[in-house]
């Protein structure tokens, strides 16, 4: 168990470094709170109020995870379609590259009136939307780039289409799901925390940020952003988890 | 499929890449092979002598611009469709995701077999090419040599009375290769599979084979067979006079035929 813990002390000690000279440097220079506060006034604030802490962080998360099961879902949908048609991916493929370029979170304010305000409706949709386009690319060439001499190998074996995608297809792109879920999942809470900065309910993270930040409260506002960090970061492990268990065969040397 | 049924023929084969437009091939021009049951046959010759193309005319990977093609008496189409052929290629295209044994039972899985039948069937395959304690073990941590068995047995598993085989040891080193093929004549002594096997190498071709084709490029088409008659071999055989008199036998129809497209050439015929 040592031994295969041992890759978590390198970033943990380069934790503890950055902290402390973060501490030194704000009780040093005594920097005021406003400007930057100290690592020990952000924890406190965060041990003091960890029921608030934990309320804001599952409201936001469950916007986050409702967006990234939309995105994740549409995505799928459509790339198992772009692979299947080649109409389909020659339309959506540039399409999703230019829905890649439109600044999306500034979409929220139109989404909230398009949609209820006072509901999680549009937060949800711009996580689902901002989700959407890696999962949409990454799985779409996943499905396509099998290796040619593979698909021969299935055609020799007289493999319809259908069972070329469920036995080679899927599975060949299982590996790019899960890469571009990796940085899905942290970009679903990022989406859901900075779409409740447009109004909306105000029980989220995002919207505690702003108002301790506004109430001078910055002790406070810090310890949501380290929230936020948290939920992101379970987000990510949680899929990586999930990554190591059904695809054992990645993250090895092969391919001759 | 009665006694005097060919294991494959090939009755004026042509495959014609990009017919009509200024950048035509010939793949193989007007080709005509008939493999006997049990036999093993060599297709060698120099880069796009169409070797590759008819074998994979053979095995309904592309269809042939005009003739036709038979393997135990179907249609080549239909014999794909039974799984009357296995294939093995220069890649072992083995699927990372599935153990060693799931590969092999991957034809078995197409062909609609029960898990328990195709387990045991995986296993006895795993058993003949002396992997089977690797049964569990994922293709990556197989050496290349060990691969290449896997995608055999792979290409025996649904038991196809033929073999297609392209280039299957082109990719390992000389010591593994002529141990792989002293086991795909061990192999083919235990099941009588026959064998249509594509390579490069003259010493290879004449050590495995009953009969070599020699082909030659542009147009693609067979300019010589060679047969060969070696009995048994063993490991004595690769330095017997025999051997040696094969190797020189198909060096020869190989250089011969370049020699005379060299001189049509000098003389501007085509």
């Amino acid at each position: 168990m040592a031994g295969r813990l041992r890759f978590l002390w390198p970033p943990i000690l380069v934790a503890v470094i950055f902290l402390g000279a973060w501490e030194l440097l704000v009780r040093a220079k005594d920097i005021k709170p406003f400007l930057l506060p100290a690592p020990s006034l952000i924890a406190s604030n965060f041990t003091k109020d960890v029921s608030l802490m934990f309320g804001a962080g599952v409201y936001t998360a469950t916007t986050a995870l409702l967006g990234l099961a939309l995105g994740t879902l549409v995505g799928l949908m459509l790339a198992l379609a772009a692979q299947r048609l080649h109409v389909v991916n020659s339309l959506i493929t540039p399409l999703a590259a230019g829905l890649a370029a439109v600044p999306i979170i500034a979409l929220t304010p139109i989404l909230n009136n398009m949609f209820d305000i006072t509901t999680r409706t549009p937060r949800v949709l711009i996580s689902a939307i901002i989700v959407f386009f890696p999962i949409f690319v990454n799985v779409t060439r996943g499905l396509i780039q099998v290796r040619p001499v593979q698909v021969e190998l299935m055609r020799s074996m007289n493999a319809r289409p259908r069972t070329v995608l469920r036995l080679l297809r899927v599975p060949n792109a299982l590996p790019f799901f899960y890469t571009a879920l990796k940085i899905a999942a942290p970009l679903s809470v990022i989406a859901a925390l900075v779409s409740e900065y447009f109004g909306g309910p105000q029980e989220g993270l995002g919207s505690r940020i702003a108002s301790s930040a506004a109430n001078s409260n910055y002790g406070r506002a810090w310890a949501y952003v380290l929230s936020a960090i948290i939920v992101g970061l379970v987000y990510y492990l949680v899929v990586l988890a999930i990554e190591r268990w059904t695809t054992p065969w990645t993250g090895h040397a092969q391919r001759a | 499929m009665t006694a005097n049924t060919a294991a494959v023929e090939a009755t004026g084969v042509w495959k014609v890449f990009n017919p009509d437009q200024a950048n035509q091939v010939i793949a193989l021009q007007d080709v005509t092979l008939r493999v006997e049951q049990g036999e093993f046959v060599s297709l060698i010759g120099p880069s796009g002598c169409g070797k590759s193309t008819l074998l994979r005319v053979i095995a309904d990977l592309t269809e042939p611009t005009q003739g036709s093609v038979q393997v135990a008496g179907l249609g080549a189409h239909e014999a794909r469709q039974q799984q009357r052929y296995g294939i093995a290629f220069q890649q072992s295209a083995l699927f990372d995701w599935r153990t060693v044994r799931r590969n092999v039972e991957l034809p078995l899985e197409l062909a609609g077999w029960s898990k328990a039948q195709r387990m045991k069937r995986a296993l006895e395959l795993l058993d003949l090419v002396q992997l089977s304690d690797f049964a569990d073990h994922r293709p990556w941590e197989l050496s290349g040599g060990m691969q290449q068995r896997v995608a055999i047995a792979r290409a025996l598993a649904a038991d196809p009375p033929l073999l297609l085989m392209d280039e299957p040891f082109g990719a390992l080193d000389e010591m593994t290769r002529e141990r792989m093929q002293n086991e795909l004549l061990r192999i083919r002594m235990e099941t009588g599979k026959s064998i249509i096997f594509v390579t490069h190498s003259i010493p290879e071709a004449v050590y495995l084979s009953d009969r070599v084709v020699v082909m030659s490029p542009r147009p693609g088409r067979i300019t010589d067979i060679v047969p060969v008659s070696l009995g048994t071999r063993n490991e004595d055989t690769r330095e017997d006079a025999a051997f040696f008199a094969g190797v020189t036998a198909v060096r020869e129809a190989l250089r011969g035929h370049e020699a005379a497209t060299a001189g049509r050439a000098r003389t501007g015929e085509v």
